[in-house]
């Protein structure tokens, strides 16, 4: 008898009916109407566009050309070219380029997570775009000029999650790192 | 190409009206879930024969492996079954950590378990939402859709990533939870079940929904055996295997959950199934979250695990001199790994996805192979397709929850 009540009226298709208009009445939407205005921001630590952190007593990067980043990297796309300099009788290396392909990143952030002095973030910025291959093949000016458009609106002292993973055990990372309190 | 010949040699000296019809669905159809391409013989609308044709989606993960290192080895990972990634990275780490003998701390296990089982309920809520849509259903996909944005955020607040997440580690994992997380992991793990609820509502009884799933692809026991199908697949089937019972790996030993089993192995028990995974991931979370403050404050890295740059090669200078030579600088190569293999097995929420991996001493794998679930699903649709409707296919690919990631690798 019941079954047939329900298969005549239409019981249970009614139900869910009634589910979708409750939540079309009575509950705030989750889309977001308009994209211009409300701009999603992601969570701090989110993987984003690449930046070479400037220093502020050079106004360069803090890179020490150390090429672990490049090591680490599983797809390959960090470029450091370095050269030698004689500087009161010892030799130096210094760094002379240093690129991210951003096309060929995958975003894992281990470079951001080996660097042993914090110069290098990939940063929470994710709304940029290239039109050609060369846009998005980011050199040590470029590198720069997306840290200073990031840390502009970010706030001071600004401190990459993936620098100094919490729950690692301190050891494992270099003094600069341990002692680092952000830029 | 050789289908093809064959199609003409066929087709050759016949009466055009005799002839059966010959179809290809896909690569680019939108409910073959990616790039499937599926060669269908077809007498009117019926399916007489179904070949699935994959390959278009191939990247060579098994090779790439031989050259990266183990911990660039789980970046690789994530692009598998691109889904449920959490639960990839695990399987990789498992197996990476047999082979180096390393014991993963308390915490790192408890949060591995919270991680895999998300990347469960966020693979079974997009199994649902493009199941339901392929069948016709379009308010379950929306609600899906929405819940699953949920679980992204926390991922991304965890991680910084919300699809490819490389959070696992060779010997933990890379970043504690913060304490907002948490909290968020709370809010989501209370208010999720009423959400399952409503999913049930709309479709559990619903008369279109029944007709579409109820009897349509059924798998026997023995049948879902031969065709090698594992996770809720072969549950559904009736078989109460699952991996997370029978090998626990990281935490499962320690936390309760059920099993669910279906009784007739149509599409409807296989949704049933998952249905009830759900609630059981959702348990599962709940009683790592409570158990994760037993070890605030704990590391969440083995203690001796591999940097995430690992050497190349070490070479030890040989210490004893030559008695008439004098030192020798006998290079010996130093071993980074231990030589042998390592196998690990994980419950995916596709199916039992294995890790085997040979090392030959250095930081890279020597071979790696993957055992994945999907690519042993696909070749389950010719079986299961027989004798139904073109229209049945589309329930079929989606019951079977197949990503092509994770086919071709």
């Amino acid at each position: 008898m019941k079954s047939l009540v329900e298969k005549v009226f239409l019981i249970e298709i009614l139900r869910g009916l009634a589910l979708t208009l409750k939540k079309l009445l009575f509950e705030k939407p989750v889309t977001i109407e308009c994209y211009d205005k409300v701009i999603p921001q992601s969570y701090p630590g989110f993987r984003g566009r690449h930046a070479l952190v400037r220093s502020e007593l050079t106004q360069g990067p803090i890179c020490v050309a150390c090429h672990r980043c490049e090591r680490v990297c599983p797809s390959k796309c960090i470029y450091i070219k370095t050269v030698e300099i004689e500087e009161e009788g010892k030799r130096k290396r210094q760094l002379a380029q240093y690129a991210i392909d951003a096309s060929r990143c995958v975003y894992c952030g281990y470079c951001v997570e080996v660097c042993p002095v914090n110069a290098l973030v990939l940063t929470e910025f994710y709304q940029y775009v290239g039109e050609n291959r060369e846009d998005l093949y980011f050199d040590q000016e470029r590198l720069l000029k997306n840290w200073d458009e990031f840390i502009a609106k970010a706030e001071r002292p600004y401190f990459n999650p993936f620098w100094k993973p919490k729950g690692i055990p301190e050891e494992l990372f270099s003094i600069v790192k341990r002692k680092a309190k952000g830029v | 190409m050789s289908l093809v010949l064959e199609v003409n040699k066929k087709q050759k000296g016949k009466d055009s009206w005799e002839e059966p019809f010959y179809l290809n669905m896909g690569p680019q159809h939108p409910s073959t879930h990616g790039v499937l391409r599926l060669f269908l013989e077809l007498e009117g609308e019926t399916i007489v024969n179904c070949d699935p044709i994959i390959g278009y989606l191939h990247r060579g993960i098994e090779k790439l492996a031989e050259n990266l290192n183990y911990n660039q080895t789980i970046v690789l990972s994530d692009r598998l079954d691109y889904i449920s990634s959490a639960a990839n990275n695990v399987a990789f780490a498992l197996a990476f950590e047999k082979l180096l003998r390393l014991e993963v701390p308390r915490r790192a296990k408890l949060i591995r378990t919270i991680v895999s089982e998300m990347a469960r309920i966020c693979s079974h809520l997009l199994w649902l939402a493009t199941h339901a849509l392929d069948i016709g259903a379009m308010t379950v996909f929306l609600y899906c859709f929405r819940d699953r944005e949920w679980l992204l955020n926390i991922y991304e607040r965890i991680c910084g990533a919300r699809l490819t997440h490389s959070y696992v580690r060779v010997g933990g994992v890379r970043r504690d939870f913060e304490p907002e997380v948490i909290e968020e992991l709370y809010r989501f793990v209370e208010e999720f079940p009423k959400r399952i609820t409503d999913y049930e509502t709309l479709i559990d009884t619903n008369r279109i929904w029944l007709k579409r799933t109820k009897n349509i692809a059924v798998v026997s026991t023995e049948e879902a055996f031969n065709l090698g199908l594992t996770g809720p697949c072969l549950r559904g089937s009736g078989v109460s295997y699952d991996v997370r019972k029978f090998r626990p790996y990281d935490a499962y030993s320690e936390v309760e959950f059920e099993v669910p089993i279906g009784q007739n192995g149509d599409t409807y028990d296989r949704y049933r199934v998952r249905m009830i995974e759900l609630r059981q991931s959702n348990w599962i979370i709940k009683q790592c979250l409570d158990r994760l403050s037993e070890t605030e404050g704990e590391a969440v890295l083995a203690e001796n695990s591999p940097d995430l740059l690992m050497p190349e090669k070490v070479r030890e200078v040989s210490a004893q001199p030559h008695p008439k030579l004098g030192v020798m600088f006998k290079p010996k190569e130093k071993e980074i790994v231990p030589v042998g293999e390592a196998f690990a097995s994980i419950e995916s929420p596709k199916g039992e996805l294995s890790v085997y991996v040979v090392s030959d001493g250095s930081s890279r794998p020597w071979r790696l192979r993957i055992r994945t679930p999907s690519f042993v699903h696909i070749s389950a649709i010719s079986h299961m397709t027989k004798g139904h409707m073109i229209a049945d296919l589309v329930a079929i690919i989606g019951t079977l929850d197949i990503v092509l990631g994770d086919s071709d690798r």
